[in-house]
């Protein structure tokens, strides 16, 4: 009964830390994984390139889970933090990140656009699209 | 403009820009962020006024009025224009007079060119960079309303040339420039010092989320008689620090200049401060600076102290209040601002 217990426990936590969204490219991208300094570095548009390919992020537009988790998880920043940032980003000269209204759309962009670079929920990933971070 | 209607006319600048956020909101645009055209131009700009009261001087200003324009032809080449107008409206409160100066000056004028991650190419006029205060040189991204002496008076604060920068193979965190200018700036109207020649390189190593430290080292030729008849050559030894996290920013910068002079021996000059900014609530943040400059020319080192108060109703909207304690008191004053980065 104990074993059955453990085994249960086990489980459930395996479910509870599961991740739910990945960051993902197109599949004939030459990129295979990216840790998450690289990637904030990239959505931050302070690194602009992976090699010599160019990289072009794009965020979801709003306030969806997806992106605040990506955002708390990989940027490791709030939303007033991002903010500032991009406000003195501004003045420098760079632009935040191209935004998609929808995840349907995050995912097309993906698999058109050369070098794109976005975040979807692990469901919506198929064979059009490579993981490379999970969160 | 007579200063009664440059008064009322700024209390209703400073009224409608304290809205403007909600108002903003409303029409999609976003205050601090420009207005984005397409991918080759977005359109913004700022501008700072500033209350300055002492002993001997009771003045208000329009400080800087800039449009910028920038944008991105490629993945590769982007570009960036700014125009300045400095001091544009000078009100004499104590003698009642004014004066305008609108004619704008090319503020920064540049290509930028991105091979890699590693190595990038700057060219045209850009802000030198060098330490913290002098790559955020507008009111409205600054703590306080005034600069450190260390950031005006001891590195040309613009430079008309070349920047090749990057990310430094040697470390991920670990980003390097390499500057030269071999030429006059583009535009000498409102820069502090007038080079002919400067080049110099500088190193900022990230640690963390939290602490950033750096230095830099380079030398500068001015121009005989632009701003003093006697010094030509300098060179400067550059060191900085930073830490951040959600409630507390301190951050310390010091410079050694060694200049020589036409007919005369080696002059040395130094100059440090220290700020620490304390977040006690969102939006609204105390600040304190101790500056120490001393100059081989003059006896006596200048010491001062600011205690000053910062609100911003959103981060590109910034009210601020200081006073300065000088050395010589008969220099303490009081200054505020009201600026904004649109």
């Amino acid at each position: 009964m104990r074993i059955i217990l453990l085994l249960l426990s086990i489980a459930l936590v395996s479910v509870a830390e599961a991740a739910e969204y990945a960051v993902v490219v197109a599949r004939n991208s030459p990129i295979e994984a990216l840790d998450s300094e690289r990637l904030r570095d990239i959505f931050l548009r302070r690194r602009s390139f992976e090699g010599n390919i160019p990289l072009v992020p794009v965020n979801l537009l709003g306030e969806e889970a997806v992106r605040t988790q990506f955002e708390s998880q990989v940027l490791q920043m709030d939303r007033g933090q991002i903010n500032q940032y991009w406000v003195t980003s501004h003045f420098q000269g760079i632009k935040p990140p191209a935004t998609q209204a929808s995840l349907q759309s995050i995912k097309t962009f993906i698999e058109r656009v050369d070098g794109a670079i976005g975040y979807l929920p692990i469901s919506m990933v198929d064979d059009g699209l490579k993981v490379l971070h999970e969160f | 403009m007579t200063l009664v209607e440059f008064r009322v006319v700024g209390a209703c600048l400073v009224l409608c820009l304290l809205h403007l956020p909600v108002m903003a909101q409303d029409s999609g645009y976003e205050i601090g962020l420009g207005k984005s055209v397409n991918d080759w131009l977005t359109l913004g700009g700022y501008f700072s006024t500033e209350y300055e009261k002492s002993s001997d001087v009771d003045q208000l200003q329009l400080d800087d009025v800039a449009v910028m324009a920038y944008g991105e032809f490629s993945n590769r080449f982007s570009y960036l224009l700014e125009l300045e107008s400095v001091n544009a409206y000078v009100a004499n409160l104590e003698r009642d007079t004014t004066s305008s100066n609108f004619p704008p000056t090319i503020e920064r004028l540049y290509i930028d060119y991105k091979r890699s991650d590693h190595v990038s190419v700057r060219v045209g006029k850009q802000i030198t960079p060098v330490g913290y205060w002098n790559q955020q040189p507008i009111n409205v991204l600054r703590e306080t309303s005034s600069n450190p002496r260390f950031s005006k008076e001891m590195v040309p604060k613009f430079l008309t040339g070349i920047d090749v920068h990057g990310f430094a193979p040697l470390g991920e965190d670990l980003t390097y420039h390499v500057y030269l200018q071999n030429s006059r700036d583009m535009d000498e109207a409102n820069i502090n010092i007038k080079p002919v020649s400067h080049y110099g390189f500088a190193l900022a190593k990230q640690y963390g989320k939290g602490w950033r430290i750096g230095g830099s080292a380079g030398q500068f030729k001015e121009a005989m008689g632009s701003t003093s008849s006697t010094r030509t050559f300098t060179r400067y030894w550059q060191a900085n620090g930073r830490f951040d996290n959600e409630r507390y920013s301190l951050i310390a910068e010091g410079i050694i200049n060694s200049e020589s002079a036409v007919g005369a021996g080696r002059e040395r000059s130094k100059a440090v401060y220290v700020q620490g900014e304390y977040r006690y609530r969102p939006r609204h943040s105390l600040i304190s600076r101790l500056e120490y400059f001393h100059d081989t020319g003059v006896t006596v080192p200048e010491r001062i102290g600011i205690l000053g108060y910062s609100f911003r109703p959103v981060f590109p909207v910034s009210l601020k209040f200081e006073y300065q304690w000088h050395q010589e008191s008969s220099y303490n004053r009081f200054v505020s601002s009201f600026s904004v980065l649109f």
